[in-house]
């Protein structure tokens, strides 16, 4: 039998905020988390991209040290928003470790600072590690390390789902975790994603010619979702999680729900693994619509991939309106923080739970002047004060993935 | 090396890399301070480090039955005899 999942805590780290009077703060008052990208040593001179979604909270990481060995930045971003979703959540103890609570959460790399740090030694030539590669190097930068240093903090012991697909990582970690609860699987899961400061990133798509240089000396200005002057994505940092928990064993505790997840899908373009396509793009807003079992005029609000790219940006746009018609808001909120990779997915969601609870949209920041190509849908171009019932949140990522995550505000 | 110095050192490793100040010497370091498998690779690295040589992977073997401070220097002990250190 199929059960439905509601939303019972969320917690995210972001350029444009840690905690949720923060981020609403941006939002409202059109503050963009984007910043100058800080001088690696190491490829920084190298990209022409020089800006960067920078996480400037100021967060303190109380890890004991048995739990700190294992992780690299990228797991401490993740343990800090399982830790605070928790909290929230206020879950006992026993039920932690019952083997009915799981995770679903990832990263693009593992931790890239600590592969970095790798290869480093094996071509600095030095004697001076012997020990070419440490002891948990491997674990604090292999693709599940969010996952599992989540589950050893915290004694879960229930299933682990490790999705590790670029900007859809954290969108397929609530997907699946839905699912996983959805089919009585499991009673809850802990869902997100998380990736770090990092230029290696950055320097794929430079070279790709997907960054966006135009704006390096006003880094607030970019990214420019759907916007005729926008000239390519901006990478950036972050992390997100939330908990979905089975709605009659949520509200037999008492749980504070503050959203429903009533539907996901997830396809793949089934050919170019960069190029974007409206069609795949289509058939995977059509799916997620079939899988909530709701018509396309009952969705409010989409938050729209939008990374900026010249031909990303259209493709959407057009799958939108031929999913939707010009009838829901659109919004990009990338446009804010840049693009969070690893971590997009869960936080845009969690972004979109805030709007919802405050009865606003926020606009797509930087958007001045709609490209024609992106012109047939409901730009959100200032700030309004409107209920959001159900929510579309949709991301892309190479490889061709595509996923939709239908929200719906707890009634 | 003394004795005396591979000790300091060793406590000073501990104090500083693995949270755990002055244990006693004769302590099981796994069972009061979870002191574990991972630990004890990066405890092996610190040494060959301090020593300025890199261990076998038999020497390196014959150091997983230790579990107490005065054990880690009696180890550090013979392979600096043993490499005429």
């Amino acid at each position: 039998m199929e059960k439905r999942v509601v939303i019972t805590a969320s917690s995210a780290i972001t350029p444009i905020g840690h905690h949720k009077d923060e981020v609403i703060d941006s939002l409202v008052n059109g503050k963009s988390g984007v910043k100058e990208l800080r001088d690696d040593k190491l490829l920084s001179d190298y990209v022409e991209s020089k800006v960067f979604g920078t996480v400037t909270s100021p967060i303190e990481f109380d890890f004991e040290r048995k739990y700190r060995k294992t992780m690299g930045p990228v797991a401490y971003y993740a343990c800090q928003v399982v830790k605070e979703v928790l909290e929230a959540a206020g879950l006992d103890k026993g039920f932690i470790s019952s083997g009915r609570l799981g995770v679903a959460f990832g990263s693009t790399h593992g931790s890239p600072t600590v592969q970095r740090d790798i290869y480093k030694t094996f071509f600095s030539h030095s004697q001076s590690k012997f020990s070419s590669i440490g002891a948990v190097d491997y674990l604090k930068s292999m693709v599940h390390t969010t996952a599992v240093n989540i589950t050893k903090m915290f004694g879960i012991t229930g299933r682990v789902i490790s999705s590790s697909t670029a900007c859809t990582t954290s969108s397929q970690s609530m997907g699946f975790g839905y699912e996983a609860v959805k089919y009585g699987l499991q009673d809850a899961m802990i869902c997100g994603g998380a990736d770090e400061y990092d230029t290696t990133t950055v320097a794929v798509f430079d070279n790709l010619l997907a960054c966006s240089t135009d704006f390096n000396d006003t880094p607030h200005l970019t990214p420019r979702p759907f916007d005729t002057k926008r000239d390519g994505l901006v990478v950036g940092e972050g992390a997100g999680a939330v908990l979905l928990e089975e709605y009659e064993f949520a509200k037999k505790r008492g749980a504070d729900i503050i959203g429903e997840v009533i539907g996901f899908s997830c396809n793949n373009n089934g050919g170019d693994l960069i190029l974007p396509n409206t069609n795949g793009i289509t058939e995977t807003i059509r799916l997620g619509l079939k899988n909530a079992m709701i018509e396309p005029d009952e969705v409010d609000f989409v938050s729209a991939h939008a990374t900026a790219t010249k031909m990303g940006d259209v493709a959407e746009a057009m799958a939108i309106y031929r999913a939707y018609g010009d009838s829901p808001h659109v919004t990009g909120l990338k446009s804010y923080m840049g693009h969070t990779m690893g971590s997009c997915g869960v936080i845009e969601a969690i972004i979109t739970l805030y709007m919802m609870e405050q009865g606003i949209i926020a606009p797509t920041l930087n958007l001045d002047k709609v490209d024609e190509r992106c012109s047939m849908i409901r730009h959100t171009t200032k700030l309004r004060e409107s209920d959001i019932r159900i929510a579309a949140i949709q991301n892309f990522a190479f490889g061709g993935v595509n996923t939709s995550l239908l929200i719906k505000k707890f009634e | 090396m003394t004795r005396e110095e591979i000790q300091s050192k060793i406590l000073m490793i501990f104090k500083e890399e693995f949270e755990i100040a002055n244990p006693g010497l004769d302590e099981n370091l796994t069972e009061k301070y979870d002191f574990d498998s991972i630990d004890a690779l990066e405890l092996l690295g610190e040494i060959e480090t301090m020593l300025g040589i890199g261990l076998t992977r038999d020497e390196k073997k014959a150091s997983m039955d230790i579990r107490t401070i005065n054990q880690i220097c009696d180890y550090i002990e013979q392979l600096a005899k043993k490499r005429s250190l």
